[in-house]
């Protein structure tokens, strides 16, 4: 290809990530200004920069316990999700069984239900039997979105293992579950911590279950930041500044698992 | 020993069941109980405003009041249609452009497409307010720039207008998830077999003509899988407009869900809540049921 | 319009005030063997009570004030604050789940009528005639003013609480600007007559106008014209004073012909709608703490905001603009001088698990001493003898806050009000963005109202 044209990709390109990463370096740099300098009428980009915000809001207000929050619920939900779902996902993988793909659409419909239409009866259900408010109400939630990913892409990861392996596995004489523990996981590892990052991200970022169903002291940081609206006009700063903390791991997470993300997030249907 | 492997081969018979009923269980308690619930509700004309409307059962009121008396819900779902229409076009075209432009001119691939995923990885309540701040009519970034160039009046903003607002929702729906369809095209485009193509090229066929007739037809089940993807997903979307607009100016930004939330959390009306809920349920379940089909028959074509 | 149908809340019997100002100052002192908190709370020693509200001014002054109470008691006291609609949200959620998580709440008065009507609210007076709770010092007869203390915390003739605010809107504008020889005298040359703050709509409009300026960022008003509460109380101003109201009624609590789209309240809405050329481009996307702003930052010459807000104006910590401002009442139209009442209310849920000790504490934050803390915090105190104080009359909205409540119009607080109100933001918000004309938008509400009340609530300007 000519020299003009590659010139002119590359130009296109740097284009497309300068559009898709500004809003998040304004972000990151309203979260270091000084409110005048934020709310100036001409855009600022050269200024002192100040870190007031971040312990303003992170131990002033507390908003530092909703991070902890944020991190129970996401690490929680990721345990429970795979624990239940990665055996799951073995059996759709390995096992033959009647009405097997019904069932496999089944898991997909629990992933592409509306968050909207479920939970209002979410709330009310969970309200008969005690469990609104408490973290243990989003963790619930969360996990219904989580456990069918799990099984979706895991199911993935198992068939890419070849069956061979089982068989030598069962020739040593392991039982089935033997085998699945001290073989299949040990090869599964990699796709399981992929699949363990993306779950922790999609609980993580999760705003409407979490806002019907959690109590104050429970919150998490996506709840937390419209509460940083205040009749003395919205702290811009200090919004930015958990949207930087709600943002950065999920960041640094992304650059980890880039490998198995398309796999994730079209639910094993395209093997990155 | 014997009594051992009896065992053993027992538990083998086991396995499946076993590994499988807790997830079974925990969905069908978690999600096919609340799906029962809304749907015994829709039929009920609780209301946690009105004194006395305990969940009488109304039998099909709710759903004739939704066909024939509001007209507002079937404004919402135009808007809906509109915004999930306008934004999966938009991000296919775009993304599958970007994607082309990645396989065919980037090297070290792996870290720039990393950087442009950043915006879907992003928490949507956290674009929401980042793009706010952006929009803001007084001091926002990009408002500033775009009356500087003449693009926008110094009394219109893109978030205040009524004709504009819906645009620019989408406009930031599409700066989110475009990376996304990119992506997974990408990863179609890697995992197309190299030889018929340096073939075709080798007979002189014209990149244009390569891509119409080969490319494209060998990637159609992968870009069928993303749009359908793109479109439940936009079906759904809530966080962003609801951050960025609440559905307003009037009622120029609400989406089915926005719409089916404020029946529920403002008017506290449940049953009738509950019959908006099931509608947009429904439309999911319809659009997943294709989904699933479309990837059969991917799976159908790569197996040939 | 006459004004038959509009309560008008106490004449504020300024008088009166100076008598029961030492009622409050007397609490703590009372004769050997009688009432005293700390034998009154006893039996709730160690009990923790939660409370839930909007994250306001007085909130925040309750809020460290709280600890006084704890020390004396041994109760301790637990505050979630909230944005205005998660507030009422969260509060609709845990009462109608009967989970009684909180132990009283702090509510808008709108609410009221939906939680009576639902059984949701156990009566004051449970706690009042109780003599082991009740101070005998404190006499709410005596030290609020009824007629605020009635239309904020009392329903079908019953109170279920105390004021917790008793919140108003009023004008601001900035007197320096006013002042200003330079804007006098081309103010005069262009419209034919003296600037001054205004005093009518006309001249609320003349001056938005003079005053915008795009080029420099700074607008004559801003208007809060996001689809949220804000707006439908923000229009109320425009509503009442062109004479105009919601229903023909005679108090919150009762339902009546339908006068939303009367021919005054399509021309107050027209005229709302003309100041959105003289408000910031995002003017459509305001509501209160955006106008908020706008003002603090000196970019805005007048507007209508509320009286609880104004202390973060005046607070030269976080306004450029204290010192430089002029309060008064909304101007005039066709309805005279009007304001409106707006309250957040201390109730106790029917399900409250220390529904006496939340009793004691909201009976102790009654008293003067804190009515007074919080109301130099921002607070709107329901105690006349809080408005009489020193301290109270040197502060610069004090009287614009006080003449507007003496001219209050009530709002409904029927179990449907909330309604009404997502009604009226919806078709204002359409009227605002263009959609809709006015007439159109205002009919649309008069129907959707007629259908949501039934036969209580006939058209009064029919609809075709």
């Amino acid at each position: 290809m000519s020299r003009g044209w590659r010139l002119a990709g590359i130009a296109a390109l740097i284009a497309v990530l300068v559009i898709a990463l500004t809003p998040y370096v304004w972000l990151f740099m309203t979260s270091i200004k000084s409110r005048l300098d934020a709310l100036a009428d001409a855009p600022v980009w050269l200024f002192t920069p100040t870190l007031e915000h971040y312990p303003k809001v992170f131990l002033d207000k507390a908003y530092l316990p909703l991070v902890f929050n944020s991190l129970v619920v996401a690490g929680t939900v990721t345990v429970l999700s795979l624990v239940v779902g990665v055996p799951g996902a073995y059996v759709f993988a390995r096992h033959r069984f009647a009405g097997k793909e019904d069932l496999f659409f089944f898991f997909l419909t629990t992933r592409m239900a509306p968050p909207i239409s479920v939970v209002v009866p979410m709330f009310l259900l969970f309200g008969y039997v005690g469990l609104v408010d408490s973290r243990t109400s989003v963790i619930l939630a969360h996990s219904t979105f989580n456990l069918s990913l799990v099984v979706w892409m895991m199911r993935g990861f198992f068939e890419d293992i070849p069956r061979e392996i089982d068989e030598a596995a069962q020739m040593d004489g392991h039982t089935k579950a033997g085998m699945f523990v001290r073989v299949l996981l040990p090869m599964a590892a990699p796709g399981i911590a992929a699949t363990a990052v993306l779950c922790f991200i999609l609980s993580w970022n999760e705003f409407l279950y979490a806002l019907i169903l959690v109590a104050f002291e429970s919150r998490t940081l996506t709840v937390g930041i419209p509460g940083l609206v205040t009749p003395h006009g919205t702290l811009w700063g200090q919004v930015a500044a958990v949207a930087i903390v709600a943002t950065l791991p999920i960041i640094i997470f992304t650059f980890l698992v880039q490998r198995h993300l398309v796999r994730g997030l079209t639910f094993g249907a395209v093997k990155g | 020993m014997t009594l051992k492997r009896r065992i053993d081969r027992l538990l083998d018979k086991g396995v499946g069941p076993l590994f499988l009923a807790p997830s079974v269980l925990l969905l069908v308690v978690l999600l096919l109980g609340p799906f029962v619930y809304m749907v015994a509700l829709s039929f009920t004309d609780l209301s946690y405003a009105l004194p006395g409307h305990d969940g009488n059962f109304l039998g099909f009121d709710n759903y004739r009041r939704l066909v024939r008396e509001d007209p507002v819900f079937w404004e919402s779902f135009r808007t809906t249609l509109t915004f999930v229409f306008g934004v999966v076009s938009a991000e296919f075209l775009l993304g599958f452009a970007l994607a082309l432009l990645l396989f065919h001119q980037i090297q070290r691939r792996r870290f720039v497409l990393t950087l442009l995923l950043i915006p879907m990885m992003l928490a949507p309540v956290a674009v929401g307010l980042m793009w706010k701040l952006m929009l803001q009519g007084e001091f926002g970034m990009l408002t500033h720039y775009l009356r500087a160039v003449g693009l926008l009046g110094p009394q219109t903003s893109l978030l205040g207008d009524h004709r504009l607002v819906l645009w620019t929702v989408m406009a930031v729906d599409v700066w989110e998830w475009t990376p996304f369809v990119t992506l997974v095209i990408l990863a179609g485009l890697l995992s197309l077999p190299r030889e018929p193509f340096e073939a075709a090229i080798m007979d002189g066929a014209r990149p244009w003509q390569v891509f119409c007739d080969m490319t494209v037809p060998l990637l159609r089940p992968i870009l069928a899988l993303v749009v359908l993807l793109r479109g439940i997903d936009a079906f759904k979307e809530f966080d962003k407009v609801f951050i960025l607009t609440g559905g307003g100016p009037g009622n120029t930004t609400e989406l089915l869900s926005i719409y089916t939330w404020r029946i529920n959390f403002r008017n506290w009306d449940l049953g009738y809540g509950a019959t908006c809920a099931f509608m947009v349920y429904l439309v999911v379940l319809i659009l997943c049921a294709v989904f699933y089909k479309a990837i059969y028959w991917r799976s159908g074509e790569t197996e040939r | 319009m006459t004004s038959e149908h509009c309560v008008t809340i106490t004449r504020l019997a300024r008088a009166s005030a100076a008598a029961t100002i030492f009622v409050g100052l007397m609490a703590a002192s009372g004769p050997a063997g009688a009432w005293s908190l700390e034998e009154a709370a006893a039996p709730y020693k160690g009990t923790t009570i939660r409370t839930i509200g909007e994250a306001l001014p007085p909130l925040e002054a309750m809020d460290k004030l709280k600890h006084k109470f704890e020390e004396r008691t041994g109760i301790t006291v637990v505050i979630e604050m909230y944005e205005h609609s998660e507030a009422v949200n969260k509060v609709m959620l845990d009462l109608n789940s009967k989970r009684g998580r909180y132990d009283f709440i702090l509510q808008p008065h709108r609410e009221l009528g939906r939680f009576v009507a639902n059984g949701h609210l156990a009566p004051i007076e449970r706690f009042m005639d109780d003599p082991k709770l009740r101070n005998p010092d404190f006499k709410p007869e005596d030290v609020l003013y009824q007629g605020l203390w009635k239309e904020i915390s009392w329903y079908e003739g019953k109170p279920y609480g105390y004021p917790f605010t008793a919140l108003t809107m009023y004008l601001w504008y900035r007197n320096d600007l006013l002042q200003d020889p330079k804007e006098q005298a081309g103010f005069k040359a262009k419209y034919g007559y003296d600037m001054q703050a205004p005093a009518t709509w006309e001249q609320y409009r003349d001056l938005a106008e003079w005053f915008t300026r795009p080029d420099e960022g700074f607008y004559g008003t801003a208007i809060q014209g996001k689809r949220h509460e804000a707006l439908w109380y923000e229009w109320l101003n425009f509503l009442y004073s062109f004479g105009g109201d919601m229903m023909e009624v005679s108090s919150g609590s009762e339902c009546g012909p339908i006068i939303v789209n009367s021919p005054a309240a399509v021309a107050s809405l027209d005229y709302y709608k003309s100041l959105t050329a003289y408000s910031p481009s995002d003017t459509l996307n305001y509501f209160w703490d955006d106008v908020m702003v706008a003002m603090q930052q000196g970019k805005v010459f007048e507007l209508i905001m509320w009286n609880d807000a104004t202390y973060a104006v005046e607070d030269p910590s976080q306004s450029t603009v204290s010192g430089k401002m002029g309060f008064d009442l909304v101007p005039q139209g066709e309805g005279g001088k009007v304001g409106q009442v707006e309250g957040w209310t201390y109730l106790i849920p029917a399900y409250a698990t220390n529904p006496e000790a939340a009793f004691l504490f909201i009976q102790w934050m009654m008293e003067f001493d804190q009515q007074l803390e919080q109301h130099m915090n921002g607070g709107a105190s329901a105690r006349p003898d809080v408005y009489a104080a020193p301290e109270v009359g040197k502060i610069t909205y004090s009287k614009a806050s006080m003449d507007t409540n003496a001219v209050a119009i009530a709002k409904p607080t029927i179990p449907e009000s909330p309604e009404i109100t997502e009604i009226l933001v919806l078709e204002l918000s359409n009227a605002l963005a263009g959609k809709k004309s006015s007439q159109e938008a205002l009919d649309d509400a008069a129907v959707a109202m007629n259908k949501l009340l039934g036969d209580c609530a006939p058209l009064k300007f029919p609809v075709e």
